[in-house]
C-alpha cells in the first residue's frame, strides 16, 4: 500500500502534534460532566439527590416510586444514586467520602448499623415535620409497630421513618426436620431443645450436612444468642426524650410504657458472665458437630446451601424468602420459628429508612420524599416481592408470600407483638469499629477451649473499651 | 527505495541548521519538558502530593465530618500503644517472610525446570500458565478460593476426605487461614518471580556451563555454583519486588479471613484500611502509613546493601 504510507509521511510532526491536542481538548470538554462531578445526581440543579445501597438496577427499581412522587409533587425533581457496596458499613464509608467530597446526596436510605452515625454527624432530625404533619402521618405509625420507630430515635428525636426491617428468627427445612423424626418446634422452644433437635438432624443425617450454619457477623450472628439469654456485649440503656412523640402517635400501644428517647450502647458487656454463658453453648455446638465455627460474611452462599438441603437451620429474617424461591426452593421445603427461648425470648432486628442530611439543599422537599415514601402506595410499589419485610403490618399479608412460602409467615411480624422488647442491633455511632471488635473474637470464642473463650471475651472487652473510646 | 531519498519535513525547513536558529534552540529548551510534562503532572498529582498529604494528615486528627483539628505526634503514640497494629506489623513481617520465600523458591525451582527440563513448545505454555494467575483480580480470586476451602462445603475438604483426611477448618483458625491466605497469595504471586528467573537464566551464557562440566560439576553442583551466583542480580530485583508486594497484603486476607480469627491475619494495610474508612481514624491511618512506608525503605535498603556482597554481576 505504498500509497497509504506516502500518505502517512505526509503528516507533519506539528500536524501529528496538533491532532493530538485537539485529541486531548476534545476528550476534556466530552468528560467534562464526570471530571468535575456535575454528572452526580442532583448536582449542579435543583433535584432531590437520593442515595440508596444497590446497583443501578435498584435505582431503576425505584422508578415507578418517583413517577408516583412526581404526580403528587411535580415541582420537586428527583434522582436516585445507587452505591454498590459490600455491607452497610462500606455503604457508609462511601457516603462518608460523597461528603468529604463535597458532593453529600440530600437523602440516605439508612440501616440501623448506620442510624446513630447519621443521627449524630450527619442527619437532620424530622420532629418539626413530623409535629406540623401529625394529622397525614397518624395512619402510618398506626401501621408500624413502635419497636421499629423506636430504633431510630436517639436522644430523644426521631431521625427516620421506617420503611423495611428483618428480624433475625430461625429458618428450618423442613425435610430435614422430617428425617430426623421432629415436628415443627414449639412457639416457646428452649435453647435446650434447639439443641437436642441439632442433635437428631445430625443423627439422621451424618455427612454433607450441617444441623445449624450460622455466620460471624452483628447481625444474625451469635447477638441473637445473646439477647436470647437476656444479655449483650454491650451494655444497653435508654435516653430520655421523645415523650410528645410516643404520646401523639402510640399513646394507645400496650408497649407504650417500654418506649423511650431511644438506645444507648455506652459500655462494653463481653465481661458479662452470661456472655460467657452464651458463648459457652455456642462453643459446644461447635465442639459436637451440630453447628459451623462461624465464618466472616453475609451469607450470599447460604441460600444455594439452604435450597440445596445441606443446612438444617439458620437465623435469617423475612428477607431470606424470595432468595429461597429465586434458588428453587419449594414452599413448603422451609419454615420459619421464633429464636429459642432462653432466659428471653427478645429478638434482634435490623430496620432501615430514609434520612435526611443537615446539608440538604431543601429540608421540606426531603422531608416529603420522606413522607410519600412511607406511604402505602410507594412502599407497595417498592416491595412487590418478600425481598424484605415491609415495616408496615398491612403489608406483612398472605398475598405477599402467596406460592413463595413459609407457611408460618405471621411469625414475621409477630415478632414484634409477642416480644416488645425485641431491639434493634447494638448500633452505637462508632458501630464500624465496635463490629470489628465483635467479630474479630467470636471466631476464637467458639473455636477452642474454655481457656480460649475467656481469652477471645477478655480481648473483646478491650477492644470494645478501645472501640467506644472512639468518636 | 524512492522513500528513503524523500526529504522529510524538518529537512526540508533547513534541517540541523534550524536548531541554530534561535526559535529552534528556545523550541528544543522547552520541547523534553513539555514531553515531561504529563508524567510529571501525573506523579506530581497522584503520588507527589497524596504523600505529602499523608505525611501531613498523620499530624492531625479528621474524621471527614469535622475539620481536622492538630494534635502533634498523639497519632504516632496512639499508634504505637495500639495492640491490634502491634499484632498486624507482627503478622505482616511473618507473612512477608514465609510468602516471599516460598514465591521466591517457588518461582526459582519451575523457571530452572521450565528453562532446562522442557521442550521450547512447553516452555512457552508454562510461562503463559504461571502468569496468569497474576492478570486475575486479587478480591475476586479470594471470594473463590473462600468456597474451595470452606470447612463444610469446600471442595478442598472434599477431596481430602478421599484420603481420609478429616475436614480441616481451614479458614476458621489462626493456623488454617494463616495458611491458606499465604497458599493463595503465593499462587497469585509467583509468576512474576519466575518471569524474572526466565529471563535471568536465559541471560546466562551456555560456555560457562560448558566450562563448569569440564571442570567436573554436575547438575547440582552447576546450579548452586553458577546458576544461583550468576542468577543474583535477577534475584536481588525479584526479593526486592516481591517483599514491598507482600508488605501491602491486603486482598488475600480481607476478603479471605477479614483478618480473623482474632487478628492472626490482620496486615498493616488492613489496618490502615479500618482505621480510615471503617472508624474515620484518617490522621491515625497515615501515621501507620507513614510507619510502613518508613519499614519498606528501610528494608529495601538494607536488601541493596546486602547486595554489594552477595550480588554477583558478569
Amino acid at each position: 500500500m505504498p500509497g497509504s504510507n506516502g500518505m502517512l509521511r505526509e503528516i507533519s510532526r506539528r500536524t501529528a502534534l496538533g491532532a493530538l491536542g485537539a485529541g486531548i481538548v476534545g476528550a476534556t470538554v466530552a468528560s467534562w460532566p464526570r471530571l468535575t462531578g456535575m454528572d452526580i445526581p442532583g448536582r449542579g440543579d435543583n433535584s432531590l439527590s437520593i442515595a440508596i445501597m444497590g446497583t443501578a438496577a435498584d435505582a431503576a427499581a425505584r422508578q415507578r416510586v418517583i413517577d408516583a412522587f412526581t404526580r403528587v409533587h411535580p415541582e420537586i425533581p428527583v434522582k436516585v444514586q445507587a452505591i454498590q457496596a459490600v455491607d452497610w458499613k462500606d455503604f457508609f464509608t462511601k457516603i462518608l467520602t460523597m461528603v468529604a467530597a463535597g458532593t453529600p446526596p440530600d437523602v440516605v436510605y439508612v440501616a440501623t448499623e448506620g442510624a446513630q452515625l447519621f443521627a449524630e454527624k450527619l442527619a437532620h432530625p424530622l420532629d418539626d415535620y413530623l409535629r406540623r404533619d401529625a394529622a397525614d402521618m397518624k395512619e402510618y405509625f398506626a401501621d408500624v409497630h413502635p419497636s421499629l420507630v423506636e430504633a431510630f430515635m436517639y436522644k430523644g428525636s426521631l431521625f427516620q421513618l421506617p420503611i423495611d426491617w428483618n428480624a433475625a428468627n430461625m429458618y428450618y427445612n423442613t425435610s430435614a426436620l422430617q428425617q430426623a423424626g421432629l415436628d415443627r418446634p414449639a412457639d416457646n422452644w428452649t435453647q435446650v431443645d434447639f439443641r437436642n433437635s441439632l442433635a437428631a438432624m445430625r443423627k439422621a443425617r451424618p455427612s454433607d450436612f450441617t444441623p445449624y450454619y450460622w455466620t460471624n457477623r452483628l447481625f444474625g450472628g451469635v447477638v441473637p444468642w445473646l439477647y436470647a439469654n437476656d444479655t449483650s456485649f454491650l451494655k444497653e440503656t435508654k435516653s430520655t426524650g421523645g415523650e410528645w412523640f410516643w404520646d401523639s402517635f402510640y399513646a394507645q400501644d400496650p408497649s407504650r410504657k417500654l418506649r423511650s428517647g431511644g438506645y444507648q450502647w455506652l459500655e462494653p458487656n463481653a465481661d458479662d458472665p452470661r456472655v460467657y454463658e452464651t458463648f459457652d453453648y455456642l462453643r459446644g455446638l461447635v465442639k459436637d458437630g451440630l453447628g459451623v465455627r462461624p465464618e466472616e460474611g453475609g451469607g450470599s452462599s447460604l441460600i444455594g446451601l439452604f435450597a440445596s438441603n445441606r443446612i438444617g437451620m439458620t437465623p435469617a429474617g423475612g428477607y431470606w424468602v424470595e432468595g429461597l424461591h429465586e434458588a428453587g426452593m419449594a414452599e413448603d421445603g422451609f419454615d420459619v420459628q421464633f429464636f429459642p427461648r432462653w432466659r428471653t425470648q427478645r429478638h434482634q432486628f435490623g430496620t432501615a429508612g430514609y434520612a435526611i442530611m443537615k446539608t440538604a439543599k431543601d429540608k421540606d422537599a426531603a422531608w416529603e420524599w420522606v413522607k410519600f415514601s412511607s406511604s402505602l402506595e410507594a412502599m407497595r410499589l417498592v416491595f412487590p416481592t418478600p425481598n424484605t419485610t415491609p415495616a408496615r403490618r398491612s403489608m406483612v399479608n398472605a398475598e405477599l408470600y402467596a406460592g413463595r412460602g413459609p407457611k408460618h409467615w405471621k411469625v414475621f411480624y409477630d415478632t414484634l407483638d409477642k416480644f416488645p422488647t425485641t431491639g434493634p442491633i447494638p448500633a452505637p455511632a462508632q458501630e464500624a469499629a465496635v463490629e470489628t471488635a465483635l467479630m474479630k473474637n467470636v471466631s476464637l470464642a467458639v473455636s477452642g477451649d474454655e481457656r480460649q473463650l475467656k481469652q477471645a471475651l477478655d480481648s473483646m472487652q478491650r477492644d470494645l473499651e478501645i472501640a467506644l473510646r472512639r468518636q | 527505495m524512492s522513500t528513503a531519498t524523500r526529504p522529510t519535513s524538518a529537512t526540508r525547513r533547513g534541517g540541523a541548521a534550524a536548531n541554530n536558529h534561535p526559535n529552534g534552540r528556545q523550541r528544543q529548551r522547552w520541547l523534553p519538558w513539555a514531553f515531561l510534562a504529563p508524567t510529571i503532572v501525573g506523579m506530581g498529582l497522584f503520588t507527589l502530593v497524596p504523600i505529602v498529604a499523608s505525611v501531613v494528615l498523620a499530624f492531625f486528627r479528621w474524621d471527614i465530618i469535622s475539620p481536622p483539628s492538630f494534635v502533634g505526634f498523639d497519632n504516632f503514640a496512639q499508634v504505637a500503644q495500639d495492640p491490634t497494629v502491634r499484632v498486624s506489623f507482627l503478622n505482616t513481617i511473618g507473612f512477608v517472610v514465609v510468602a516471599v520465600a516460598l514465591q521466591l523458591g517457588l518461582a526459582l525451582a519451575l523457571a530452572i525446570m521450565v528453562q532446562e527440563k522442557l521442550p521450547s513448545w512447553l516452555r512457552v505454555f508454562f510461562r503463559s500458565a504461571f502468569f496468569f494467575p497474576l492478570i486475575l483480580s486479587a478480591a475476586s480470586v479470594s471470594i473463590f478460593m473462600r468456597y474451595l476451602f470452606n470447612e463444610q462445603f469446600g471442595v478442598v475438604n472434599w477431596l481430602l476426605s478421599f484420603i481420609g483426611i478429616p475436614a480441616v477448618p481451614w479458614l476458621t483458625t489462626p493456623t488454617g487461614s494463616a495458611a491458606v491466605v499465604i497458599l493463595v497469595y503465593v499462587w497469585q504471586n509467583f509468576g512474576f518471580s519466575f518471569l524474572l528467573f526466565i529471563g535471568g537464566l536465559a541471560s546466562i551464557p551456555t560456555e560457562t556451563y560448558e566450562a563448569a562440566s569440564l571442570d567436573g560439576a554436575t547438575g547440582w553442583r552447576k546450579h548452586v555454583h553458577v546458576t544461583l551466583p550468576l542468577l543474583s542480580p535477577t534475584t536481588l530485583v525479584a526479593s526486592v519486588m516481591a517483599i514491598i508486594n507482600a508488605l501491602q497484603v491486603f486482598d488475600q486476607p480481607y476478603v479471605l479471613t477479614g483478618g480473623g480469627p482474632g487478628d492472626s491475619t490482620r496486615t498493616a494495610v488492613m489496618v490502615i484500611f479500618e482505621s480510615a474508612f471503617q472508624r474515620l481514624e484518617f490522621g491515625q491511618a497515615s501515621a501507620i502509613g507513614v510507619i510502613l512506608t518508613l519499614i519498606i525503605m528501610a528494608i529495601t535498603a538494607l536488601q541493596f546493601r546486602l547486595s554489594k556482597r552477595f550480588v554477583f554481576y558478569q
